[in-house]
């Protein structure tokens, strides 16, 4: 515990003063991130009052704070035990076909939650071919298990990379000490890799309180629905951005649970990669029984639905223009992704200095993510018209500048949106630097510029890449923001999937949640195979 | 990878801005198109759509996007909106796009004519130019139709535990209860959201679709659904689909009191339309016999133009029953009302 204590003081937040801190920059980063957000807290506090927010107290809104609750624990639970128990597999153990696993298993993430749940219902409902078999996927109890199924790859990815970073030192130290391999884990692998099992478990929970379209399709209203129905059924923007803010503090709430997780242990950050673990190789039976364990999440998540999918896509007319739906997202999502990694970088920075306009800025713009979509867009909307009125303003008549319809636009809505997904694993990636690397950076003569790019950079490139492969993926299935700001006869597979699905026609709306599936799998076997191989070498270097 | 990252680093924000310079052409403003919000995503409109384009060479640009976004973007834009037509599937949106002064009358009275009164805006603002039903779907080995005439009868305790519905965030629910708050009052109207809500088989999950199904599967016997639904499944070449549709039938309530319940597809003038003369060409092209069949044929809607020749022989023994003629601005009118009413029987 006293060195624990230590390490904490050291790694106080003064620990890169003199460093390569781009504070200002990162501020400013953080600020547009989290202009929308704070658009949506301007209209909740200048908007018309209406006795709407006491109706809905006395009526709808404590069911569906119970649906929030239950749906975002039971996607916890599952995305928690299942991500991590993956990730420690797939890190420690050697056994038949874990080297396939290892990127199969980020593939449920290009699943989109709501294409899950609609196969998944068609297939467990009173006529569809499961019934009897399987119980009717709805509820909240189904709806956490669609979330938990097709997100639990953001716990998987970031603890598969804690773990394997991991020295082996303290889980061995336990095991010679007469710890069950179980007991090892959770006294010695487990605490080291808890950040990272929480930066994931903040995105899951973040992303199912802000879904829509499951929890609807399923029967689970959570309050992202009361926030629609205050916009849809009441006609009052002010009233969605009120019920939005209530949201965004449970979201607030999960991530200062997530600090204190990281605080806590944070020794895992000077652990370093001192001699990663060797493989240890299991017997065939316990191969097949990993095997067959980590087979689950796939079947859940992706494969069962996406043949659903295809199923009944055979039988549908197909939908039109999917060659360019194809193109316009791979484009959105690609420059998402790269922007998203250097933002997400630069806000990481600036955490790290730990200065307190720094983090609060970061904070506010890992926000967006809980915010519902159509409400960011909605956020987003208002901000473009107060930009345009001062344009109008400034000169002196109509700006002819246009902020809607633009791509430009849709990529600042995609960031706002999406950052916290790039803060997360940068962050974590940063906190494998420690402060003496700094250090004995800057005793050998290094400038900050020489710091970041020749010892940092090599060190944080597989978190930054993946950050920008998470919010690729994001934008790949994202909705109403490219709903509602993307120009004319501008259509992605994501849109055109809804669009289809929305008006009850599942056929059609297959084969484009297929191909957002695919477009996001050939990154995705990209990135894994790279982060393995950057891994391999570090192995071999250490012998 | 520096050299790499730091290329990407300058080209981007180059990429960026073409890119949006790419994206802003879609308003500028050429004599020879027209600019279409819409709601709707149906086959039968990309046909509407090109055979517009045919007749007058008028190009067509189309948003589609929800009914609530797409009312938000407009108002955002304001003047410099580069909207012509706005085009949503539910009177209740369109109410409120009119009310927040999105529309402008279109001056096109003359084509007006051939509809229903009540399916246009009394100031001409917006006006519906197909319309669907809100039915009520049974088993037909369960239930007798003669048991059933009123959508007051679902609330009737002879169907506890015997009603599918879809959740009442759902646009044709919050319509269809605008309507009979309207016909009824508010306290009967809740009096039946109510009946109905304590006679669900099950809490409300899924589409139309799904509760056509449930019913066909005997999870329940009646279930509220649009007539177009069934109609595509009843049509459908996937003969599960067909099967779900033999094993049940449609009931048009209400025929002897008000009519059936009917919601339109409806489009106005953009306030601030750039192309305003293509728009009024447009939205009288949606009234013609072309479009008209296009929807009948297409989507299985009833053409708002009434006797509207079709090819589709099922629309057609679905059709000819008497229609609710409530004005469709009332439906939006009293949707907050009707939300609330939901909102307070716990009709999730």
């Amino acid at each position: 515990m006293a060195v624990a204590d230590i390490h904490d003081e050291v790694a106080g937040p003064s620990r890169t003063r003199g460093g390569f801190a781009p504070l200002w920059g990162a501020i400013a980063v953080a600020g547009i991130c989290a202009a929308p957000l704070i658009a949506v807290a301007v209209v909740a506090m200048f908007g018309p009052w209406t006795d709407y927010l006491t109706h809905i107290a006395g009526t709808r809104l404590p069911a569906w704070l119970v649906n929030t609750a239950l749906v975002g624990a039971i996607a916890a639970a599952v995305a928690g035990t299942g991500g991590a128990a993956a990730a420690w597999l797939v890190a420690r153990y050697a056994f038949f076909g874990r080297s396939s696993f290892e990127w199969l298993l980020a593939l449920p993430l290009a699943m989109p939650a709501y294409a899950a749940a609609y196969a998944w219902y068609d297939l467990t409902q009173a006529a569809g071919p499961l019934a009897g078999i399987v119980p009717t996927v709805r509820g909240p109890l189904g709806a956490g298990l669609i979330f938990g199924f097709t997100l639990y790859p953001y716990v998987y990815l970031l603890a598969r990379e804690a773990f394997a970073a991991q020295s082996s030192e303290a889980y061995d130290a336990a095991r010679t000490l007469g710890c069950g391999p179980l007991e090892a884990f959770r006294r010695a692998a487990l605490p080291m890799a808890r950040p990272a099992i929480a930066a994931g478990l903040a995105l899951v929970m973040m992303e199912s309180l802000a879904d829509f379209g499951a929890v609807v399709h399923l029967g689970a209203p959570t309050l992202s629905v009361g926030i629609v129905r205050a916009w849809a059924g009441e006609g009052s923007v002010a009233d969605a951005a009120r019920l939005a803010l209530v949201l965004v503090s449970l979201a607030f709430l999960v991530f200062f649970l997530e600090r204190l997780q990281r605080r806590r242990a944070r020794q895992s950050a000077a652990s370093g990669r001192k001699r990663p673990a060797r493989r240890v190789a299991l017997s065939p039976a316990r191969s097949a029984l990993a095997a067959a364990f980590l087979l689950l999440p796939l079947l859940a998540g992706l494969v069962i639905p996406l043949a659903r999918l295809g199923w009944l896509a055979i039988h549908a007319p197909l939908a039109r223009d999917l060659a360019s739906a194809l193109w316009h997202s791979l484009l959105l999502a690609g420059l998402s992704g790269t922007i998203a990694a250097v933002l997400g970088l630069t806000a990481a920075y600036a955490l790290r200095t730990g200065r307190v306009a720094a983090v609060v800025a970061a904070r506010l713009a890992g926000l967006g993510y809980a915010v519902p979509g159509a409400v960011a867009a909605v956020g987003v909307l208002a901000l473009f018209g107060w930009l345009q009125d001062g344009f109008d303003a400034l000169w002196d008549g109509p700006f002819p500048v246009l902020l809607t319809g633009g791509i430009a636009g849709l990529l600042f809505a995609y960031q706002s949106r999406f950052a916290a997904a790039a803060i997360g694993p940068a962050e974590s990636a940063l906190a494998r630097i420690t402060p003496t690397l700094d250090g004995a950076a800057r005793t050998l003569g290094a400038r900050p510029l020489d710091l970041a790019l020749k010892v940092h950079w090599p060190l944080v490139r597989p978190g930054a890449l993946l950050a920008g492969l998470l919010v690729f993926v994001e934008v790949l299935k994202e909705l109403p923001a490219t709903m509602i700001l993307r120009p004319f006869n501008f259509d992605t597979l994501a849109v055109t999937a809804h669009n289809y699905a929305s008006d009850e026609r599942l056929g059609s709306a297959a084969l484009p949640a297929l191909l957002i599936a695919l477009a996001a799998l050939g990154p995705m076997v990209w990135i894994a195979r790279q982060m393995t191989r950057a891994e391999r070498l570090v192995r071999e270097a250490r012998g | 990878m520096l050299n790499t990252t730091a290329r990407w680093a300058l080209a981007l924000p180059l990429c960026i801005l073409a890119l949006s310079a790419c994206g802003d052409g879609g308003e500028a403003e050429g004599p020879g198109e027209v600019n279409i919000f819409s709601a709707r995503h149906y086959a039968s409109d990309d046909a509407v759509y090109a055979a517009f384009t045919e007749a007058t060479g008028i190009a067509v640009n189309v948003i589609e996007a929800d009914g609530d976004l797409l009312i938000e973007r407009v108002r955002t834009d304001a003047e410099r909106s580069p909207a012509d037509v706005i085009i949503t599937v539910d009177a209740g949106r369109l109410y409120r796009a009119a009310e927040a002064g999105l529309f402008q009358p279109a001056g096109i009275d003359d084509a007006l004519e051939a509809i229903p009164a009540s399916l246009h805006h009394s100031d001409d603002l917006w006006f519906g130019f197909a319309t669907r039903a809100r039915v009520i779907a049974y088993a037909k080995a369960r239930v007798d139709p003669a048991e059933i005439q009123t959508y007051q009868d679902l609330a009737d305790p002879r169907f506890a535990g015997r009603v599918c519905v879809r959740s009442s965030n759902n646009v044709y629910n919050q319509s269809l209860l605008a309507a009979l708050i309207e016909r009824l009052g508010p306290e009967a109207a809740e009096a039946w959201a109510r009946g109905v809500m304590e006679n669900m088989a099950r809490p409300p999950q899924g589409g139309d679709i799904d509760q056509i199904r449930a019913v066909a599967a005997g999870d329940c016997d009646v279930a509220l659904v649009n007539h177009y639904y069934w109609a595509r499944i009843a049509r459908s070449d996937n003969p599960a689909d067909r099967a779900v549709a033999e094993a049940t039938a449609l009931i048009f309530p209400s025929q002897q009191s008000g009519g059936t319940h009917v919601n339109v597809s409806g489009a106005g003038l953009a306030v601030g339309a750039p192309n305003a003369d293509n728009a009024r060409e447009f939205l009288r092209f949606l009234l013609s016999e072309e479009a008209q069949r296009a929807f009948a044929e297409l989507t299985n809607e009833f053409p708002a133009v009434p006797d509207t020749a079709y090819d589709n022989a099922l629309l057609e023994e679905l059709d000819g029953f008497e229609a609710d003629r409530l004005p469709v601005n009332t439906l939006g009118e009293n949707a907050a009302e009707a939300q609330r009413i939901f909102d307070r029987v716990g009709w999730q």
